[in-house]
């Protein structure tokens, strides 16, 4: 990105910080706002004693399992379903009713079935972050340009061969686009995931709700602060492995 | 010599689209015989069913009835024997352009040593050697043609189809490529097949002009044409080019007032 615009982004944060600091010494706003020295406080604190770490562990464990997954089962089936009709036309329904489906309602079933646990957990960020991730895939399978197919198998490439080296590349700009909405939403579940409570105490999100319980504010935004900071985080580590990949792409972001 | 198996043989091709309950009739019924090593240009109107008859005897889309033929041998699905140039670039974009024409011949599981030989002497043909490690994206529009002919030619295809090759390039690269095009035909001794929508273009450079009628597709007439080789652009000027050239436009004009199915 542009110089420029980089730092137009971080005068704007600074301003804005330095503005909420002020508000909060001048008591224009309620104590329950909290203020940027109080929260850089308890974030300087929690990262001494180390609980921020295992916290900011236990959480980005559950989130990134549940991307893994949703990248590995999303990508293979989005290019089996995109790929091979037949399997094209068993997944439409399903993913037709499915995907509009808020998953948290699913949360009770799951429950039942595996308790408070980290499966629980996984598989709730899984189903909601799953279908973006499958939809962009097979998207992108179906928007491959005939002719690279055709060309292909003027060469007399197999099958498999056009699978992986003219589907695969061809779909890869989509994928992308498709699993960077996913990982986004996995750390939106990152917090519902810990709503359920947490066997072991640990989480970010377990963390906001014990904060709000004991009507601590300032901990609740210091939890917000590193979900969000580990999130902006991951989405840039996942445009540089993409910047990679697609080197010969136009749009590589 | 006669009784030579043509090298491309269609018999009674026919083609219709179905498109839900609506039915398009692409080609009527075309037959066609082209003896081997010849240039042979197809032109009609827009819209007509060229590029569907290209495709057809490329194997690439299924036909209704009838044959087709490559050297006495039936075809139905693609195959290396019949190298297709496609009307839009079909260039791999994540491939740079030694490894898109480097790509076929490993598919077909040429080593490597003769493969660096092939690609080498094909891109120096079409005089690209220099651009080897560019991708087709920084490459122009008659560049990138020229890499798509270089890439068909390597993997030594008997039969070159070229669906209007250089239809989007500008006048002048136009008659360049033309006159490329012959050399590296002259070359080669292939047949080709070579649709175009341009008169000058088809009579230029070829041995047979074949001119379709409006959609669904008859073949109006077949011209021979024998300028001597290598021709030199100013054949153009010739009194004889234009006459030819002139009759063409007739068979078309015919055709356009007839259908009254233009794009305009
Ligand atoms: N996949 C298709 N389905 C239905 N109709 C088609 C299809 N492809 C081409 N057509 C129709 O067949 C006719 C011939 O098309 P085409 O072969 O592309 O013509 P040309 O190359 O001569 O311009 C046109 O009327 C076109 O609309
Ligand atoms: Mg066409």
């Amino acid at each position: 990105m542009d110089k420029r615009l980089h730092k137009i982004a971080l005068i704007e944060v600074v301003v804005l910080l330095v503005l909420w600091q002020l508000l909060a010494m001048l008591q224009w706003i309620p104590e329950y706002l909290s203020s940027p020295a109080v929260i850089g406080k308890e974030l300087l604190a929690m990262v001494m004693s180390g609980d921020l770490f295992s916290n900011a562990a236990a959480s980005l464990y559950r989130s990134l399992l549940g991307f893994l997954l949703v990248a590995v089962v999303g990508i293979v089936l989005g290019i089996a379903a995109g790929y091979f009709k037949p399997i094209g036309v068993f997944f439409t329904p399903i993913v037709d009713v499915l995907n509009p489906v808020p998953k948290i309602a699913l949360l009770p079933i799951l429950m039942v079935w595996f308790g408070i646990s980290d499966t629980t957990r996984v598989l709730l960020i899984f189903l909601t972050a799953f279908f973006p991730c499958f939809i962009a895939t097979q998207d992108g399978v179906h928007g491959v340009k005939q002719v690279y197919v055709w060309a292909a198998q003027n060469m007399g490439a197999s099958r498999i061969q056009i699978l992986w080296k003219i589907i695969l590349p061809a779909a890869l700009p989509k994928i992308f686009d498709g699993l960077r909405v996913s990982l986004g939403l996995t750390f939106v579940m990152l917090f519902s995931s810990e709503m359920i409570g947490s066997s072991n105490g640990l989480g970010l999100g377990f963390m906001i709700l014990t904060a709000d319980m004991a009507g601590r504010t300032d901990l609740m935004f210091v939890s917000i602060f590193v979900i969000a900071l580990l999130g902006f985080l991951f989405d840039r580590i996942l445009l540089a492995v993409r910047a990679r990949l697609l080197w010969w792409s136009e749009n590589r972001g | 010599m006669s009784t030579q198996t043509p090298a491309i043989d269609i018999e009674k091709l026919r083609k219709v689209y179905t498109r839900g309950k609506e039915e398009v009739t692409a080609i009527q019924e075309i037959s066609l015989q082209i003896p081997e090593g010849k240039f042979v240009s197809i032109v009609g109107p827009s819209g007509c069913g060229k590029s569907t008859f290209l495709h057809i005897v490329g194997g690439f889309i299924p036909k209704s009835t009838g044959t087709v033929r490559i050297r006495g041998k039936e075809v139905d699905k693609p195959g290396p024997d019949r190298g297709m140039m496609f009307q839009e670039s079909a260039l791999f974009p994540w491939k740079n352009v030694y490894d898109n024409v480097a790509w076929g011949l490993e598919v077909q599981g040429v080593e490597k040593a003769k493969r660096d030989e092939i690609v080498e002497h094909y891109l120096k043909l079409v005089h690209l050697w220099d651009f080897r490690n560019n991708l087709p994206s920084e490459l122009s529009g008659g560049m990138k043609q020229r890499i798509s002919l270089a890439r068909v030619l390597a993997f030594n295809p008997d039969v070159l189809l070229m669906d209007e090759p250089f239809g989007a390039l500008d006048a002048q690269t136009r008659e360049k490529m033309q006159v490329e095009l012959q050399r590296i035909w002259q070359e080669s001794n292939k047949s080709v097949m070579f649709v175009t929508h341009d008169i000058d273009e088809a009579v230029f450079l070829s041995d047979i002009v074949v001119v379709f009628s409006g959609r669904p597709a008859v073949i109006k007439e077949i011209i021979e044409i024998d300028f001597a080789r290598p021709r030199q652009l100013d054949v153009h000027k010739t009194q004889e080019f234009m006459d030819i050239r002139n009759h063409i436009w007739d068979l078309l004009h015919q055709e356009h007032s007839k259908s009254g199915e233009d794009e305009f």
